[in-house]
């Protein structure tokens, strides 16, 4: 009898014990979706050239309301309508504009532009693009470059924004193309007034 | 000690000559004794050697040697329990004669020195061919077998034991109908009868296990150390294990807390050359811990770790693939006349790295990845990104209530946290810390069951289980929504034995509620909402038995699941593949169809078994390619989730044979078609053909105790039927791999048993990628691999 008694009771404790804790972890595992962190958004890229010559300096701009997310980029803001036998110092600006305030992430590149590069690829024979800065061992950044119009270009062009990152492989300076992985991936129209 | 030696020899002798009449079908006893103070205990478990099942209703009886010419020997006697156990307390001798008799099977008689003797006994018996003519004495071996009316293999401790240290999937991977998806060395993810991750299920000590298995490069949290034996169910096993067992079950089972016996334990030691990867595992147990309030109470307490570097492929290493592993266990239980309590804490936590090449910015980094030849990385044991931390904390309390005439009422409740971060190279430095995905996910299981006796030919279990579920998404970037779960069943599964008729009809009910928590951060947004499923499963099998050897089994299933949540709302690029997958909340649950059909050839020295299905699914939930995905990073292709009608049919056979007593041949193979029967196109992840031989050569030897020397080989064809439209449709060749294998079970050094194995994995080192090897599109499967394996018992 004594021994039924004992049992019950301990089965009666463990039992309790087993439902306090469920209610312990359903506390504890309340589901919040919360973000944590930052992640590296970039929402808005712009180009900027001015005439090294002096004048009105171009800017047009692409925005992604969603980032990364699966909307499209929008249409691009702001024509580029490049002058020929024009030299232009160009400068690119990657923006977070999701978040209030708006962030600048080409801050972030630039200090850690030995992880960064930016890639540029012009459809028209006629311009040429290079790029002007430098990371800390001497290769190319290209947050800033230099874009020439030959005094014969002519028609429309598209150029391409290529951010890369090179988070698992090493950065090699005399490589033309990305081969690690890409942040930003846009292009640009531009057409050369005759 | 030379009184104390000879017993030994004399059984080892005894044991020899048994393993002469070696045969596929027979008995493993696993006999354990302890000295404890001046009472003796014998206990061990009696099973089905071919198929590792625990032989219930066994009668056991122990002779103790007469003291003297004139007392009369002393007879005890206990029939094994439903898990084939068997257990005798407080034997007043010191060497006994132990008599096993089961249905079906060749009486075992053999002498244990229970001062003296091994802890481990493995006895192999031929099968009673003549007793299985008559039908009224098959019934019961007939009725215990029909738990395999689907397909089942279960790997026993013996045969884990030649697999040990590696992952649970490449453990099982390969029995008929199962192969795994992999992702290197360090994460393998099983597929069974061509469906994998959410629709597999695996249960770790009697409880389903709750680690995020939808994602297929989320590998089971197990430590395999911990198993004493994996059965794998093959086709939908819906109504004992739950709603999402589609495809099959993989269940791990621990051993036993001990419930008699002083301290004893073992140390595994194995080592892998190809990654140098080396794994240790300690376990001690016993009981004799005497705690206050509960008395006498058996615990088990268990260590692991695994480390192991790159993984390396026949010409190149491949680039952060190591891992490192520590996992830990303590059980607490006791017995007692009204039945046992136990208590199971046990922390699985590894730190991986995912291949280099595989994580890409967007599609055109992918191509780039895929057509540069793998960079010749040098070998390292350094994990760096992209990598996954992943804890996973299990609590099982388990009641069993022992009721008259063998049935048992259990009671388990279960609580685990799961807790996976995975990392990459993106975002500012500053934030490169914080995981790109943080997922918390809390389990609360309640599982109850009654096991009734025996009733006008009638047994069965009935049931009903609870969950409770919630999941926290915190990382820096986003992959599923938090969400809420609950769920419900009710189920009941009987067996009716008829003469050579054995029937098995089981019908389960499930409600599921799943509530997502909305989400939304710099564009990406997840809408919150509730939705409610309730359907049924159900089977139904037969087995007959035609001829004396000879059984027939059909079985038909239905089975459903709902969408998971990653199925309704995965938003993002998936690494490894550039395709943006897009989630569809408004997916409906899906519904199996599956008929198949099994026999059984049982001959004492051959076997055969050929199982064939066909399972049909509506509404089955694939990701479908479609328009390009164009973000900010570039175009990505665009797959979203979609719902078809599939088709799976597959052939598996599996045999053995021993020529001679001395040398065994294994035959396994298995083939599966999968069709989306709306586009008539094949499914994606189905496994390629596949055929192994091995053959074994093996004896025992005193010194040297059950000693095998094999070779191996598989063949896989190649997979021809690949979709449209994935990156996957890079063909893959067929290939064929060859093992080598050597080693003894209870070998015996200084005194001290000793198991020691050395086998050989892809021998010629052959250059090959698998179809399911998800690694396959940047760099080749592993080379050579060359394993050793130490256990020493104490």
């Amino acid at each position: 009898m004594i021994e039924r008694m004992s049992r019950g009771m301990s089965r009666g404790v463990v039992l309790a014990g087993a439902s306090a804790l469920v209610l312990a972890v359903s506390a504890c595992g309340d589901s919040a979706t919360a973000p944590g962190g930052e992640s590296e958004v970039i929402s808005r890229v712009t180009l900027t050239l001015t005439p090294s010559a002096g004048g009105a300096a171009l800017s047009s701009f692409i925005d992604d309301s969603d980032g990364n997310g699966p909307t499209a980029p929008g249409a691009q803001v702001g024509a580029l309508a490049l002058a020929r036998g024009v030299t232009y110092t160009g400068t690119v600006k990657f923006e977070n504009r999701l978040v209030t305030p708006a962030e600048d992430i080409t801050a972030e590149v630039q200090k850690e532009a030995n992880e960064h590069r930016v890639f540029y690829t012009v459809t028209n024979a006629g311009v040429t693009i290079t790029t002007t800065d430098v990371d800390g061992q001497n290769r190319p950044l290209g947050v800033r470059f230099s874009k020439v119009v030959t005094p014969t270009a002519s028609g429309l062009g598209t150029v391409r924004v290529l951010l890369c990152h090179y988070g698992n492989v090493a950065k090699v300076g005399t490589a033309t193309s990305c081969t690690g992985d890409t942040d930003i991936s846009l292009t640009f129209n531009f057409t050369i007034a005759p | 000690m030379l009184s104390s030696l000879l017993p030994r020899i004399r059984r080892l002798t005894a044991r020899s000559l048994l393993a002469v009449a070696l045969a596929p079908i027979g008995a493993v006893l696993a006999a354990q004794t302890t000295p404890h103070g001046t009472e003796r205990h014998i206990h061990g478990i009696v099973e089905d050697d071919a198929t590792g099942r625990p032989l219930a209703n066994a009668t056991i009886t122990v002779q103790a040697a007469p003291r003297s010419r004139q007392t009369t020997p002393l007879m005890f006697s206990t029939r094994s329990d439903d898990k084939g156990r068997f257990d005798f307390r407080d034997l007043p001798a010191e060497v006994v004669r132990l008599r096993v008799r089961v249905l079906g099977f060749t009486p075992h008689e053999e002498r244990v020195d229970l001062i003296d003797a091994d802890r481990l006994i493995t006895v192999h018996l031929t099968v009673a061919t003549t007793v299985l003519q008559e039908v009224a004495v098959r019934a019961d071996t007939l009725a215990e077998r029909l738990g395999r009316v689907a397909a089942t293999s279960t790997l026993d401790a013996a045969a884990l034991s030649a697999t040990r240290g590696q992952t649970l999937g490449e453990t099982i991977k390969n029995l008929p109908g199962v192969a795994v998806i992999q992702f290197g060395p360090s994460i393998a993810k099983p597929v069974i009868r061509g469906l994998n991750s959410q629709r597999v299920l695996v249960m770790n000590a009697g409880l389903r296990q709750e680690d995020q298995q939808w994602g297929t490069e989320h590998a089971p949290n197990i430590d395999s150390f911990e198993a004493s034996s994996v059965t794998v169910v093959r086709g939908a096993a819906t109504v004992l294990y739950g709603a999402d067992a589609l495809g099959g079950v993989v269940r791990v089972d621990h051993a036993p807390v001990p419930d008699s016996g002083g301290t004893h334990g073992d140390i595994a030691l194995n080592t892998f050359s190809n990654s140098r990867q080396g794994a240790l595992s300690m376990s001690a147990q016993g009981a004799d811990l005497v705690l206050p309030g509960l008395g006498t109470t058996g615990y088990r307490v268990r260590v692991t770790s695994r480390v192991a570097g790159n993984g390396g492929a026949p010409d190149y290493y491949l680039s952060n693939t190591g891992f490192r592993e520590l996992n830990g266990s303590v059980a607490l239980g006791v017995t007692r006349s009204w039945g046992t309590a136990d208590v199971l804490l046990s922390r699985f936590g590894t730190e991986l790295g995912v291949l280099k090449q595989a994580h890409v910015g967007n599609a055109d980094d992918l191509q780039r990845a895929m057509t540069t030849p793998p960079t010749d990385s040098s070998f390292t044991y350094g994990i760096d990104r992209p990598s996954q931390q992943v804890s996973h904390t299990t609590l099982r309390t388990r009641f069993t209530f022992a009721a008259p005439k063998a049935s048992e009422l259990e009671l388990v409740y279960g609580l685990q946290y799961n807790h996976r971060r995975e990392f990459d190279n993106h975002g500012p430095l500053r934030f490169r810390n914080e995981a790109a995905f943080n997922l918390k996910l809390f389990s609360n299981s309640l599982d109850l069951r009654w096991t009734h006796a025996r009733w006008r030919g009638l047994k069965g279990t009935i049931g009903t289980s609870g969950l409770a579920q919630g999941n926290q998404t915190l990382g820096k970037a986003f992959l599923i929504p938090g969400y809420d779960l609950w769920q419900g069943a009710v189920y009941a599964q009987e067996d009716l034995a008829l003469g050579r008729l054995s029937l098995n009809a089981g019908l389960r009910g499930d409600a599921i509620s799943q509530t997502t928590i909305a989400f939304a951060d710099q564009g990406i947004r997840s809408a919150a909402g509730t939705r409610t499923w309730r359907d049924f499963s159900g089977s139904f099998g037969a087995a007959y038995l035609l001829a004396d050897g000879l059984d027939i089994a059909l079985r038909v299933a239905r089975a459903w699941r709902p969408p998971t949540v990653n199925e309704r709302y995965a938003q993002g690029v998936h690494h490894g593949t550039a395709q943006y997958e897009l989630g569809n909340a408004a997916l409906n649950a899906e519904r199996s169809q599956g008929v198949e059909a099994t026999l059984r050839y049982t001959r004492p020295s051959f076997n055969l078994e050929a199982a064939t299905y066909r399972n049909t699914i509506a509404g089955f939930m694939y990701l479908q390619p479609g328009e390009p995905v164009q973000t900010i990073r570039g175009a990505f292709p665009g797959f979203r989730y979609s719902q078809t009608d599939a088709r799976l049919r597959g052939v598996e056979l599996s045999g053995n044979w021993s020529p001679h007593m001395r040398v065994q041949l294994r035959l396994n193979g298995s083939a599966v078609r999968g069709l989306d029967r709306v586009n008539g196109g094949p499914l994606f992840d189905m496994p390629a053909d596949r055929v192994s031989l091995t053959t074994r050569v093996q004896g025992r030897r005193p010194s040297v105790g059950a000693w095998f020397v094999g070779a191996g080989t598989q063949m896989v064809r190649q997979q021809d039927g690949v979709p449209e439209g994935t990156v996957y449709t890079l063909p893959t060749a067929g290939y064929a791999l060859m093992q080598l294998e050597a080693g003894s079970t209870g070998a015996r050094v200084l005194g001290q048993r000793l198991d020691v194995s050395l086998s050989v994995n892809n021998a010629l080192d052959t250059r090959f990628r698998d179809y399911l090897s998800r690694y396959r599109l940047f760099v080749n499967d592993a080379g050579r691999d060359v394993v050793f394996r130490v256990t020493m018992p104490f």
